[in-house]
């Protein structure tokens, strides 16, 4: 559905987006996981065409390469777009805001009121549709950033960041709104800084920094190969044999704490069980983006 | 087309819901007119000269009635009514030109005249058959004393007065404006005080000149023969000017359409740079819409605004007594105003990125184009060298062409002149925007 091709986006001496490649194919969610000013927004802009590359190519749909320009009008009906600054009128009310846009893209009569209730019941802002967007909280703006992006049914949805400054309800039901886009078969692009959400919604995710592909794999993928191992910790009950604790990959002893990596953490405690060893707590962290990531640049993700 | 309409509707609903806006374009407008209005009235009565329609009056009923409505028709101050005993007199009073008109209201008046006129009150008018405009506009007249007394509500000058010293306050208590709004109202409220020191200087020459007959019949004023008297003044002098004027309202309304024009064209300037800042041009941009139709919704929009301040204006001034003397002509003013506006808007829009920038880039521009243009004090008011300066601000022009359809009674050629550089000062605004548009992605 989309195919990018060696994009690249120089700010004067910045260099916002270098060199990224990848496809997303139909029906699938893909992430863009990145610290802020990774270069994530940029590379959006670049796929709906709001900003040219410096060089190269963006093709969006699955119509002839002539037709895949993301200006092109017949692709820009494909995409549905909820950019990372909410962009609504906020002395519109919720319905207005809907009406508006879905006319834009020649909706009218009783299709765009249709669109328009079941944007309304998207979004969860049924009771709200005639207050103005200004009266709204942080959540229910989002989630009506949402609904516009799809109020003319697009194919592709990009959403970049959706859930930045949104209660633990709105983020909730914006998860629960995406499950249910991807039961439908849309294509879907997310991009955020939160690991946890491109660890739960994206079959696959890129991870960038400084506008640069770091990996790009499933989530199980990427652990897999840029992870690393479990750390098991384990408060120990009675002692312990000081020559098996060395034996273990990573393996220490302080005081009665155990501590030692391994790919397959539970069988390994198992085996350590059966040959005596006793633990009171067990701690074992598995590896996740966030691993993957400091695996990947030496940096946490949340430091940016 | 479709989508420049979907845009023009959602620009004007934004442009209805903007308290602030929405007071610069229609409140301060009709407090301007309002204002200049009443210092302009006071002028014409006691000198201007040829700003009040002399006419007589006969009452054959001499009902309660009947006087009742003399009464209100002497609050018209746009009419200096004599009351005469007989017919004859009367008659020969309209012959010899002394008055334009006279009106007669015969025995019966008071009974036809029921309580609520149910049925329309025989009035006979009388009226110099060369003033065909004022005899239309005594109907008018006529019509509106037996109306109602309203209009005389808007011409308390302490009920003004309050009204705008409350605005004022509650304008400076509005920490929501911007600093360039309130440097906006307080060189208004500067302005005032010019005006009116530039009127009195007016008044007391006009007094002095016009000091001439007195005695028969009452006779206080310069003859209402005004047309005949610009013979021997040059027309083009302030008093030639200022003779031709039929009501107080005749230049502060289109001087407040003005005001009301350049906060459409500064709101829809502003509102472009809004929609940058607040996300929505990004939405329009991946919206299967042009840049054209964008820039093109915000064009129609402010255009249909231009139109309708105007309009509203004009309805207003005639509400008060303003008499149009050509609305078509007034309309072709209209449309040419209005695109030249659409065309500095354009400009105006892209002065700047933010809604700040471009409001404070804007409104300087306009107050520049507002003070030369004779938007505070009228043109024909200004020393010699501003006059000849005023020529730059494309307002003298939008002011010219609209009194020219208002009360200098301009002819079609004559309106060519000024609505043609309104148009062309339009169509090079509209290139700029358009230019800088291709531009920029
Ligand atoms: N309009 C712009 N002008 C200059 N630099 C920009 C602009 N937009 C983004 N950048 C820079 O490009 C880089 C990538 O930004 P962005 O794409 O917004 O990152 P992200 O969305 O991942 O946070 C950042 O260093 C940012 O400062
Ligand atoms: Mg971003």
């Amino acid at each position: 559905m989309i195919k990018a091709q060696d994009l690249r986006k120089n700010y004067g001496e910045n260099v916002a987006v270098d060199g990224l490649s990848f496809q997303i194919a139909a029906g699938e969610t893909f992430g863009l996981l990145g610290p802020n000013g990774a270069g994530k927004t940029t590379t959006i802009s670049m796929l709906v065409g709001l900003l040219a590359p410096d060089s190269g190519t963006v093709e969006v749909g699955d119509a002839s390469p002539g037709e895949s320009d993301p200006t092109h009008p017949k692709v820009r009906t494909l995409i549905g777009i909820a950019p990372q600054s909410l962009s609504l009128y906020e002395d519109l009310t919720a319905k207005e805001n809907l009406r508006f846009f879905g006319q834009l893209y020649g909706l009218s009569g009783g299709h765009l009121n249709e669109r328009v209730t079941w944007a309304l019941e998207f979004a969860e802002l049924n009771d709200r549709k005639n207050d103005r967007v200004k009266t709204y909280s942080g959540g229910m703006k989002r989630r009506l950033n949402i609904a516009v992006a799809l109020i003319h049914e697009p194919r592709i949805l990009l959403l970049d960041e959706p859930t930045v400054g949104v209660d633990p309800q709105s983020r909730n039901h914006i998860f629960e709104s995406i499950h249910r886009l991807q039961k439908q078969g849309m294509t879907i692009l997310y991009t955020t800084h939160y690991m946890e959400e491109a660890q739960r919604l994206c079959d696959r995710v890129a991870i960038v920094d400084q506008g640069k592909l770091l990996a790009l794999d499933s989530v199980s993928g990427l652990i897999a190969n840029h992870g690393g191992t479990s750390v098991v910790k384990a408060e120990l009950m009675g002692s312990a044999d000081p020559q098996l604790v060395e034996s273990l990959h990573g393996g220490s002893l302080e005081g009665s704490t155990v501590r030692f990596e391994s790919d397959r953490p539970l069988e390994q405690v198992a085996e350590l069980t059966s040959k005596g060893m006793q633990f009171s707590t067990l701690n074992i962290a598995q590896p996740d983006l966030e691993s993957v990531f400091l695996a990947l640049t030496g940096r946490s993700l949340r430091d940016g | 087309m479709n989508r420049i309409l979907k845009m023009a509707m959602k620009d004007l609903k934004l442009l209805l819901r903007d308290k602030m806006g929405a007071f610069f374009i229609i409140g301060f407008p009709i407090l301007m007119g309002l204002f200049f209005g009443l210092i302009m009235g006071n002028m014409g009565s006691t000198g201007g000269g040829g700003s009040q329609m002399r006419i007589c009056i006969v009452d054959q009923d001499n009902s309660s009635l009947s006087q009742k409505f003399i009464e209100s028709f002497q609050q018209n101050e746009s009419v200096e009514l004599k009351e005469m005993a007989d017919l004859e007199t009367a008659r020969e009073s309209v012959r010899k030109g002394q008055r334009v008109a006279m009106l007669v209201l015969t025995e019966g008046f008071g009974e036809t005249a029921g309580v609520f006129w149910g049925e329309a009150p025989t009035i006979q008018i009388g009226a110099d058959p060369s003033r065909a405009a004022e005899s239309a506009m005594l109907q008018g007249f006529v019509m509106e004393a037996i109306g109602s007394l309203a209009g005389s509500r808007f011409q308390d000058q302490d009920l003004m007065n309050d009204f705008l010293e409350k605005s004022r306050q509650d304008l400076e208590d509005n920490e929501s404006i911007s600093v360039a709004n309130r440097l906006l109202m307080k060189t208004f409220l500067g302005s005032v005080e010019g005006m009116v020191e530039s009127i009195d200087a007016l008044q007391t020459e006009s007094d002095e000149s016009s000091a001439a007959p007195g005695g028969e019949e009452g006779f206080q004023f310069a003859n209402i023969e005004a047309i005949d008297v610009t013979r021997t003044i040059d027309p083009k002098s302030q008093r030639g000017q200022v003779m031709k004027m039929k009501s107080r309202w005749d230049v502060s309304f289109p001087q407040a359409m003005m005001w009301g024009v350049l906060a459409c064209c500064a709101g829809f300037a502003i509102s472009i740079a809004q929609e940058r800042t607040q996300g929505t041009l990004t939405r329009l941009q991946v919206a299967p819409v042009s840049k054209f139709e964008i820039i093109g919704g915000k064009a129609l929009a402010c255009f249909i605004s231009v139109i309708a301040v105007i309009a509203l204006m004009t309805v207003l001034g005639i509400q008060l007594g303003m008499r149009p003397k050509n609305f078509p002509l007034l309309i072709l003013a209209a449309v040419c105003v209005s695109f030249c506006f659409v065309g500095i808007m354009m400009v105006m829009s892209v002065l700047g990125k933010t809604e700040q920038s471009v409001n404070g880039a804007g409104w300087a521009i306009n107050m520049v184009m507002a003070m030369l243009g004779g938007c505070m004090i009228p043109v024909m008011f200004m020393p010699q060298f501003m006059q000849s300066l005023s020529v730059v601000s494309p307002i003298r022009w939008a002011i010219l062409s609209i009194e020219g359809a208002i009360w200098r009674d301009f002819s079609f050629t004559e309106m060519l002149l000024p609505c043609g550089i309104l148009l062309a000062i339009g169509a090079s605004g509209v290139a700029v925007g358009v230019q800088v548009l291709k531009r920029t992605t």
